[in-house]
């Protein structure tokens, strides 16, 4: 060969730099194919292998009737697959936005959009391609069944569980809510929610490339269990009138919050628990920074000086102590008096009283000083100590919601007047919950119960997995000084006590009004007042214990917000509603009413 | 070294005499072996989609037989006076594809044109053209030191220069990167002074640390202003005075450091084919059997054509992969031992050109397959789905074939 003109050298040269490209080549699928292997391998595993969740429906929360409080409604999220569609398919377009009430163009506009448009000046890639787009977020199992009948190709649903609340704002604070990210975020849903959430299923399956599942190598497989049902003392009839009744002190009032209450005095559990402000469960997610404190259950997260009400503590110790009786007389008239070798100056009473009174007065007349010289009778130490026994102090053990225990020193750190304070209600403070115990203490016959909600849990077909009985905290009093006592509170509720307008003819209300100035920056105001009414009924076997607070009530004319004016009347409407709906019989005057009973039977 | 035209038939002298000796078995053997690969595995790539492009593959490479029949009968010095005229149909139909309304605009970049029953990319002859003029203007001008040389430089930076222009405006920079090694190649084998590759280079790494410091610079710039790779592409390109894209640079990055850029975008191909290779193994899966390929982890829009090789990677292993490198191994040797053997310099630089314009697409083929070099969508010949590419590949072993059938006048 003649080459002066390519030389052969060069192009062996050339020859070698293929042969080097090509042996890099070589080497690097020699590391890929086996030296690496075994961590691109499982990249692949890592890749196919899913878990596919399967969502347990969550349980209901019932009343203690069984009627439905919390559900969990099962819903389509209706999404489509633009690649998918068909052309032939579009005939039946409007029809399936007829179904969705969703306008043809909005329809057409989802449909349409096949990729997310990439940026105007990039030319070679390519757009991404829209797999799935949300048609809407909540489809009724029979409008489904009607969209798959229409077979329209790549429209497709995925079912999922909605908590609703069929009564909206009712019981709010006790049902509590599951958020949209089916976290249980509040009340029972979140105390009971390891009974309500279920067992969710799950299998094991392999996806492919776009992430869907291939059913062919689905290898195991695990039902979801449903959650159970939880069925609530609480009484939605019940519920209901009270939150009506707070309704009208609202429009009445226009208070800043109230409480109420009403509990099973034997067995500690609560019939219906409502304050206001509330909100609906429904729209928990709609309210404003603002009406974020309507979620709190005041019952139990506020405090106030429970006033008057408290009353009971130092006369029910007293009497329990064997210190005095019901008759035993005190002078009301008096200034002061001396207690540990000092004079103690009284709260004035609003009323001056001519004679001196008898422990049944002290309670039926609310007085100040009286209930000042039983506390000094009592002692200190005996105050505080039969305080914390009533439940004061001291979380009441409502499961849920963010209970405070209010405030009660101990008896070292009392100034010198607080011993004619405190068994008056001032200078300690307490929750609606706590207030409302002690009461139902005496209504139990001097047993201080804990505070329950739950009844029962069932499973789905209403076996009952477990049992909720009444929880005895402790004994307070004797079931002598109990029964002493609910006769003196009825005596409140007499023509002579502080609230005759509580009183319910036949039917025996015991109970003691509370008007407690509030403490507005360090200064007990003259204006506004916490007035309530706690009490039960009847008083010789109590059925029903009632709680209503009003705090800053605004009486017209500026009157001050009695616990008379503004509780009392509420009590004995709620009462009369639960006398008719809880067939509660009238225990005075038997005689008459067996003649009218026997008289209906024959 | 003149070719006659008087008489047209002595062309076809093939017909007269048929020796074993006058027709070259090893380079046709390969070619086909690696045509049957290709058809098995884009049927197997596509076996879980609706397309059959294995079918149109075997019209094409049928079709592609008859280019390689007809072109390696032609004495391969007819294209010494022919190639301009086939060179200037080139520039025109490269121009024309830039056209609106004549070209075809697919996936953002205008590479077609459109017959009807088939569209064709003008880029690709366009490679057979520019290595055809470029053996022509080297033969016929004396090449030695840079200075004796400056003026057949300056003409073979017009011949490729243009080309590479008007591919670059579609915009198809792939098409546009295999030109210059083969254009490179065919001068250094022409003897042109070391001084001249000295300086080639040393241009080439600035031209590297340019796009470098640039790439570095997008970076910065994405980071600085809290912008995303894939959402934001297009911000820096007003930013920069070199003429890349964003999406372009994108790949850079990937390439380098895949974590940097969302697994799932730009990198995705890339990682995923690297897995589907090494998830191979030695033996591989088995052919249709490649989870990779058949699940749709390796895109499908990608699968049988620029990323072929994985496939087969995954599917036949180490084994399979390397039986096809050695194939390809088989053609270039061969192609540089035909260099050699071939009649005058016209020839040697044809085998040459050819030779390293193939080394270039299987080399940077592969390599983008298994995360050697960024992607760049260079198909692999032979094997790679595409009716224009496998014509052009045809064509140009056909000039091989006729440059070893022409070696010597055979009486």
């Amino acid at each position: 060969m003649s080459k002066g003109f390519a030389s052969n050298y060069r192009i062996v040269l050339l020859g070698v730099g293929v042969l080097a490209c090509f042996g890099c080549v070589g080497l690097r699928l020699l590391d890929l194919h086996v030296l690496d292997r075994d961590r691109l391998v499982g990249a692949v595993d890592r890749a196919r292998r899913q878990i596919i969740v399967e969502t347990a429906r969550r349980g209901d929360i019932l009343d203690t009737r069984g009627d439905t409080l919390a559900t969990s409604r099962s819903l389509i999220v209706l999404g489509v697959d633009p690649q998918a569609l068909r052309k032939e398919d579009e005939s039946k377009w409007p029809q399936l936005a007829k179904l969705l009430n969703m306008p043809l163009a909005d329809l057409e506009r989802v449909f349409n959009a096949k990729s997310r448009p990439a940026a105007a000046d990039d030319k070679a890639d390519d757009d991404r391609l829209i797999r799935w787009a949300k048609l809407s977020e909540s489809v009724e199992e029979s409008t489904y069944d009607q969209i798959t009948k229409l077979e329209v190709k790549g429209v497709y649903g995925n079912r999922t569980f909605r908590r609703a609340y069929p009564h909206n704002a009712l019981a709010a604070h006790i049902i509590g809510y599951v958020n949209k990210e089916g976290e249980a975020a509040a009340g029972v849903e979140s105390f009971a929610d390891f009974y309500l959430r279920g067992q969710d299923g799950w299998r094991e399956s392999e996806k492919d490339g776009l992430r869907r599942e291939l059913a062919q190598f689905r290898n195991r497989e695990v039902d979801a269990t449903g959650g159970y049902k939880v069925v609530l003392s609480i009484d939605s009839a019940i519920q209901h009138i009270v939150e009506q009744e707070i309704e009208e002190i609202v429009k009445k009032f226009n208070p800043a919050k109230v409480s109420v209450i009403v509990s099973e005095p034997s067995s500690g559990f609560i019939l219906a628990l409502a304050n206001y402000p509330t909100y609906n469960l429904n729209e928990y997610n709609t309210l404003k920074k603002d009406e974020m404190g309507s979620m709190r259950n005041l019952a139990i997260t506020d405090v106030l000086d429970p006033g008057s009400t408290f009353k009971i503590v130092s006369a029910s110790g007293a009497l329990n102590e064997g210190m005095v009786t019901p008759a035993t007389k005190f002078d009301c008239t008096l200034e002061s008096m001396d207690y540990k070798g000092k004079p103690r100056r009284f709260m004035r009473d609003d009323h001056k009283f001519d004679h001196p009174l008898a422990v049944s007065e002290i309670i039926s007349h609310s007085s100040n000083v009286g209930a000042a010289q039983l506390g000094m009778l009592l002692g200190e130490d005996g105050v505080y100590r039969y305080a914390r026994a009533f439940g004061f102090g001291e979380k009441s053990g409502f499961p849920f919601g963010g209970e405070v225990s209010g405030f009660l020193n101990t008896p070292d750190k009392w100034s010198g007047v607080d011993i004619t304070r405190i068994p008056a209600g001032y200078s300690i403070s307490a929750t609606p919950m706590q207030i409302h115990y002690a009461m139902a203490t005496i209504a139990s016959g001097g047993v201080l119960m804990r505070p329950q909600v739950i009844r029962q849990v069932q499973d789905a077909s209403g076996e009952v997995i477990y049992n909720f009985t009444g929880s005895v905290r402790r004994h307070v009093i004797t079931t002598r000084t109990a029964e002493q006592m609910a006769r003196m509170l009825q005596g409140v509720a007499s023509p002579e006590g502080t609230a005759p307008m509580a009183a319910i003819p036949n039917f025996e209300v015991a109970g003691k009004t509370g008007t407690a100035q509030k403490l507005i920056n360090g200064h007990y105001s003259e204006h506004n007042h916490v007035g309530s009414f706690v009490g039960f009924f009847p008083a010789s076997r109590p059925r029903v214990v009632i709680s209503v607070i009003v705090d800053d009530a605004k009486v017209p004319g500026g009157r001050i917000a009695y616990g008379a004016t503004v509780a009392a009347p509420s009590f004995k409407r709620i009462g009369e509603q639960l006398i008719q709906y809880l067939d509660i019989k009238p225990v005075l005057d038997p005689g008459r009413n067996l003649l009218v009973m026997d008289g209906g039977r024959k | 070294m003149s070719v006659s035209f008087r008489n047209p038939l002595e062309f076809f002298s093939v017909f007269k005499t048929t020796t074993r000796e006058r027709f070259d078995w090893v380079t046709p053997l390969a070619v086909l072996a690696l045509s049957a690969i290709g058809v098995a595995f884009i049927y197997s790539a596509q076996l879980s989609t609706p397309q059959n492009n294995w079918i149109t593959q075997l019209v094409w490479l049928a079709a592609g037989g008859m280019v390689y029949l007809a072109v390696s009968l032609i004495d391969y010095r007819f294209w010494l006076s022919f190639s301009h005229w086939f060179y200037l149909a080139c520039i025109g139909a490269l121009a024309l594809v830039l056209l609106p309304g004549i070209g075809t605009e697919r996936f953002g970049a205008q590479r077609w044109l459109d017959f009807g029953f088939f569209a064709f990319q003008p880029s690709e002859p366009v490679k057979a053209a520019v290595l055809l003029v470029t053996a022509g203007i080297l033969v016929r001008s004396q090449v030695g030191t840079v200075n004796q040389s400056l003026g057949t430089l300056g003409k073979l930076a017009l011949a490729a220069g243009v080309p590479i222009f008007l591919i670059l405006l579609q915009p198809d920079l792939k098409s546009a990167i295999v030109l210059p090694p083969v254009v490179f190649s065919m001068l250094y084998v022409s003897n042109l002074s070391n001084r001249f590759f000295t300086v080639a280079l040393g241009a080439f790494l600035l031209l590297v640390s340019v796009v470098a410091w640039d790439t570095h610079n997008y970076r910065k710039f994405i980071h600085d202003n809290n912008l995303d790779y894939s959402k934001d592409r297009g911000k820096f390109e007003a930013h920069s005075w070199l003429p890349l894209h964003d999406y372009q640079r994108n790949r850079i990055i990937s390439f380098i450091d895949p974590f940097e850029i969302d697994p799932t975008g730009v990198g995705w191909n890339q990682s995923q084919s690297m897995i589907s290779v090494g998830s191979g193994g030695l033996t591989g899966k088995g052919w249709t059997q490649g989870t990779q390929a058949q699940l749709g982890y390796l895109p499908r829009a990608v699968a049988h054509n620029d990323f072929i090789f994985s496939v087969i990677a995954e599917e036949k292993g180490f084994l399979g992969s390397l039986t096809v490198l050695g194939l390809f191994g088989i053609i270039m040797f061969n192609g540089i031992r035909i260099a050699g053997l071939a009649r005058d310099r016209f020839g040697t630089l044809i085998a040459i050109g050819v030779t390293v314009l193939f080394a270039v697409h299987v080399f940077v083929n592969i390599a983008m397959t298994i995360g050697l070099v960024p992607i760049t969508g260079i198909p692999l010949p032979f094997i790679s789905y595409g009716g224009s590419f496998v014509l052009s590949c045809c064509l140009l072993q056909g000039l091989v074939q006729s440059v070893y059938r022409f070696r010597k006048d055979f009486t």
